[in-house]
């Protein structure tokens, strides 16, 4: 597939609350190394599948789904370090005949001798449980032929009998996931940045290393300001209803608005604020009439993402009510009108405590270190910046340096 | 030969270039003294700063808002790098002893950029209890000589 580039984007390691949020996605993301894991994970089991009585020359195709394939993949929810990954399994002929409790079930039992710690056969698909805490929904679906390319039906069948409830359900993800890319094509700024810095995280170059080092043809992780969004918010919905039992606002619902309120080249905060305000309209717009929101695959509509939530308008107003004490906090961080400690208390609750304290760690060090080597530089109006190859001078016409400097005098 | 000290038209007309936001105040020619105070944000949050001089004394910064924060039981002490009245800190920018500043020097080119620094500092100490910049902290009699009023 070739890949979109829009205007080069901005480097959201420029500005120091574009940092934080941007050292914030970057604790909560899949790291490149379990990015390859998954790749080599889908492989396996498609062999595995292949080589079984029940699916062999019975799979027609088999690809990621869900965040993934639009690279905003996030830790699951409850947890820093547990990611849910989906592939879909189209299956031929052979499936179409049965109900979908069968072919769950069928594809539940050609994986009882993987190698995972646990099997787990759920309403739309069949779970892998690794032992490094990656989990692989694997879900059947069936191709609706004479339809777009992949519109499928998938399996909604919740068990352990057949009931009147079984059903299969419309989906095209595949063709979700092209109308997402086209909306969202790659900043190449951002994704340089980002590619440098997961290069620093896992020791492979110098911190100091300019941007042009790092190869052009690499397969990036992070492609621009809008995913970066959509998995802040994501995040944000975790942290939000992590004692939560229920439904919770599904991800490609919100994937679905970032695709929407997508723009180039604005600021990581800006972007997440236009998210969150995007969402938080259109909830209010529909719960003004009473309504559910409604919202549909742009490019199948009776894949309708909003199925399952909300369930009444009072959880959907409950969930614009985060959302907008999220876009309150950020605007007033915005305007520097917080006092860092508050900062941080509205950040550890909005994102979770450990991913935020590991993102102030981090740029506590690199701007004491700058400041002790002297590399930062100075706006008229009162600002400290770290020029980056990508703080290109448009963006510091009038920046200062300053001779080194020790700090001194007494503990008060 | 020591360097010839600049005087407070030069430092003003410095400042004047460098920092527009911080306004010259009660600029006095005969006493060669003068008083900045404007705005900031180096990093997260506004300040309004105040810096005074006086030729042949140290410059003096202070944080005129917010009220700084203090981190009671800190390993940095409630407050780093600055010098008394506790209650009325003023930054502590420079090494006196390596003479990192000398009258011959623009503020505009030192103690305010260095102040920027302090606050960067600072937040950073405010959300992780750590002083990154560096420094050293001494005992009061060192300072109190030196010191201008």
């Amino acid at each position: 597939m070739n890949t979109k580039f829009s205007p080069d984007g901005l480097n959201p390691f420029d500005d120091p609350l574009d940092r934080i949020l941007a050292e914030i996605a970057l604790s909560i993301q899949l790291p490149p190394s379990l990015h390859e894991q998954a790749k080599g994970r889908y492989e396996a089991v498609r062999r595995h599948l292949e080589a079984t009585t029940a699916f062999h020359d019975q799979i027609e195709h088999f690809y990621p789904q869900g965040s993934m394939t639009i690279d905003a993949t996030i830790s699951t929810r409850g947890t820093d370090d547990e990611y849910d990954l989906d592939i879909v399994t189209q299956l031929g002929d052979r499936f179409r005949n049965l109900p979908p409790l069968a072919i769950l079930r069928e594809l539940k039992v050609a994986f009882s001798d993987y190698p995972v710690q646990k099997v787990l056969r759920q309403t739309r698909c069949v779970t892998l449980f690794y032992a490094d805490k990656m989990h692989l929904d694997v879900t059947p679906a069936l191709r609706v032929y004479g339809t777009l390319d992949r519109e499928s039906e998938i399996t909604h069948a919740k068990g352990p009998r057949p009931s009147g409830d079984d059903r299969l359900v419309n989906m095209n993800a595949y063709g979700f996931a092209n109308w997402y890319r086209d909306r969202t094509p790659v900043e190449l700024r951002l994704a340089k940045a980002f590619q440098l810095r997961w290069l620093e995280e896992a020791g492979r170059i110098r911190a100091d290393a300019d941007v042009d080092d790092v190869p052009d043809q690499c397969d990036f992780i992070v492609k621009n300001t809008a995913t970066l969004a959509l998995q802040l918010i994501k995040r944000f919905r975790n942290i939000r209803y992590a004692n939560y039992a229920g439904r919770i606002p599904p991800s490609v619902m919100l994937s679905y608005f970032a695709g929407l309120a997508a723009q180039p080249n604005m600021s990581l905060t800006a972007m997440v604020i236009r998210l969150a305000s995007w969402i938080f309209g259109e909830i209010e717009r529909a719960s003004i009439y009473g309504r559910k929101l409604h919202v549909a695959n742009p490019v199948c509509p009776d894949d309708v993402f909003t199925d399952r939530w909300p369930e009444s308008v009072a959880q959907q107003n409950e969930f614009a009510g985060h959302l907008n004490m999220l876009v309150q906090s950020l605007e007033q961080m915005r305007k520097g009108e917080l006092l860092p400690d508050a900062m941080m208390g509205e950040l550890r609750a909005n994102f979770g405590d450990r991913v935020v304290t590991r993102a102030a760690d981090q740029i506590a060090a690199e701007v004491g270190q700058g400041i002790q080597q002297s590399r930062q530089r100075y706006t008229r109006r009162g600002g400290l910046i770290w020029p980056t190859d990508a703080a290109a001078p448009a963006i510091m016409p009038a920046s200062a340096t300053a001779r080194p400097h020790t700090f001194f005098g007494l503990k008060i | 030969m020591p360097a010839i000290p600049l005087s407070i038209e030069g430092q003003v007309a410095a400042m004047k270039a460098g920092w527009p936001k911080l306004v010259g105040r009660r600029i006095d020619r005969r006493r060669q003294s003068a008083r900045w105070i404007g705005p900031v944000r180096p990093q997260y949050t506004n300040y309004t700063l105040e810096i005074r001089y006086c030729l042949g004394m140290w410059p003096e910064v202070r944080v005129v808002a917010p009220t700084l924060i203090r981190l009671p039981g800190n390993s940095e002490g409630e407050l780093p790098h600055v010098y008394p009245p506790a209650d009325d800190p003023i930054l502590c920018l420079f090494d006196p002893r390596e003479s990192e500043w000398t009258p011959d020097m623009a503020i505009a080119h030192t103690t305010v950029p260095w102040s920027l620094d302090w606050l960067a500092c600072y937040e950073h100490w405010l959300m992780t209890g750590r002083w990154t910049g560096g420094g050293h902290h001494v005992g009061p009699l060192l300072l109190i000589p030196e010191t201008s009023s």
